[in-house]
């Protein structure tokens, strides 16, 4: 497997890590979410890549 | 006109305010990029997990630029439009639970103003998303599958805008009809899978049905020409999307003087 390409699969490492990091910054900010607050820390961490999404569409209150 | 900015202002903030601008184009990338990388790295990875005997010669398709955009586009067709569907299900629903809506409207704030403002930045969210994911695509195609020219690129952007808007439009009528934005959501999938049944089973006659925008969009690329049909099918799209605004304009109107 010495063909991976790094200078393609970095870019997509690092919008990954800015939409983890975004949705950290918001779980950390808020007091109140849709179901249990660690709960979707969890989600964010673990589920890749749409824990972060999840945790935007039907996490946060609005 | 004024009005109409302010209105529009508030609801770019507000889409500023809850991330949508970084994580909505975000996802589109990703999607955008999933295909053309992981079709790029399948051989090799079945070669480096191996599982094959010797003899077993694998005979992986050998895939064209223009199948690499079109595996994209069908991604945003799936995962793009349900983003964008629980995106906007509490678009209007959920500020006429709360009462927002009917604060605004109470200030001299036309409904027209309130709905097209709306529409306008969704749209512009939606369109700014799909053309950063669309270009990751375009991108990612041309280094590793070949070359897939600007003016092909231009024609698939282009074309599945109608798309993506007429469904940001389908979303934004269920938002005037139902409060719930549970419903909302429900209501625009059901709208939309069962477009695409019936232009299924009435295709002879259903030419210029939304739902073919893909397809006649995959002519286009290949055969180099833009077709008629796909044409009137963008005209088509557009007389719904106004339609859907106005009938948008109306229920808002008729369920809020109730």
């Amino acid at each position: 497997m010495g063909v991976i390409r790094w200078q393609l699969i970095l870019p997509i490492l690092i919008i990954e890590l800015i939409l983890i990091g975004l949705a950290l910054f918001d779980w950390f900010r808020t007091k109140e979410t849709n179901g249990h607050r660690w709960m979707w820390l969890f989600i964010i961490l673990i589920i890749n890549p749409f824990g972060p999404i999840l945790y935007f569409l039907i996490g946060r209150k609005h | 006109m004024m009005q109409w900015l302010a209105v529009f202002r508030r609801e770019n903030l507000e889409n500023w305010r809850n991330f949508k601008w970084i994580w909505v184009p975000i996802v589109f990338i990703l999607l955008g990029v999933m295909d053309p990388i992981s079709m790029y790295y399948l051989p090799k990875i079945l070669e480096a997990t191996g599982g094959l005997p010797e003899a077993a010669s694998l005979n992986l398709p050998q895939y064209r630029p223009e199948d690499i955009i079109m595996a994209s586009l069908s991604q945003f067709s799936q995962l793009g439009v349900l983003i964008i569907v629980l995106m906007t299900m509490g678009l209007i629903a959920r500020e006429r639970r709360s009462g927002v809506a009917e604060l605004v409207l109470v200030k001299p704030v036309k409904y027209r103003t309130y709905i097209t403002a709306k529409w306008s930045a969704t749209s512009l969210l939606v369109l700014v998303s799909l053309t950063c994911g669309l270009l990751m695509s375009w991108y990612y195609t041309n280094i590793l599958f070949g070359v897939l020219s600007f003016q092909q690129f231009l024609q698939v952007w282009g074309f599945y805008s109608f798309w993506l808007l007429f469904v940001v439009s389908i979303s934004m009528f269920m938002n005037t009809l139902v409060k719930n934005s549970g419903a909302v959501a429900f209501l625009t999938f059901m709208t939309i899978i069962l477009s695409s049944i019936v232009t299924k089973i009435f295709s002879k006659y259903l030419v210029w049905s939304p739902n073919r925008l893909s397809e006649y969009i995959m002519d286009t690329i290949n055969t180099g020409t833009v077709p008629g049909e796909l044409l009137g099918t963008a005209g088509m799209s557009s007389v719904l999307i106004l339609l859907l605004i106005t009938g948008s304009v109306f229920m808002l109107r008729t369920k809020e003087m109730a």
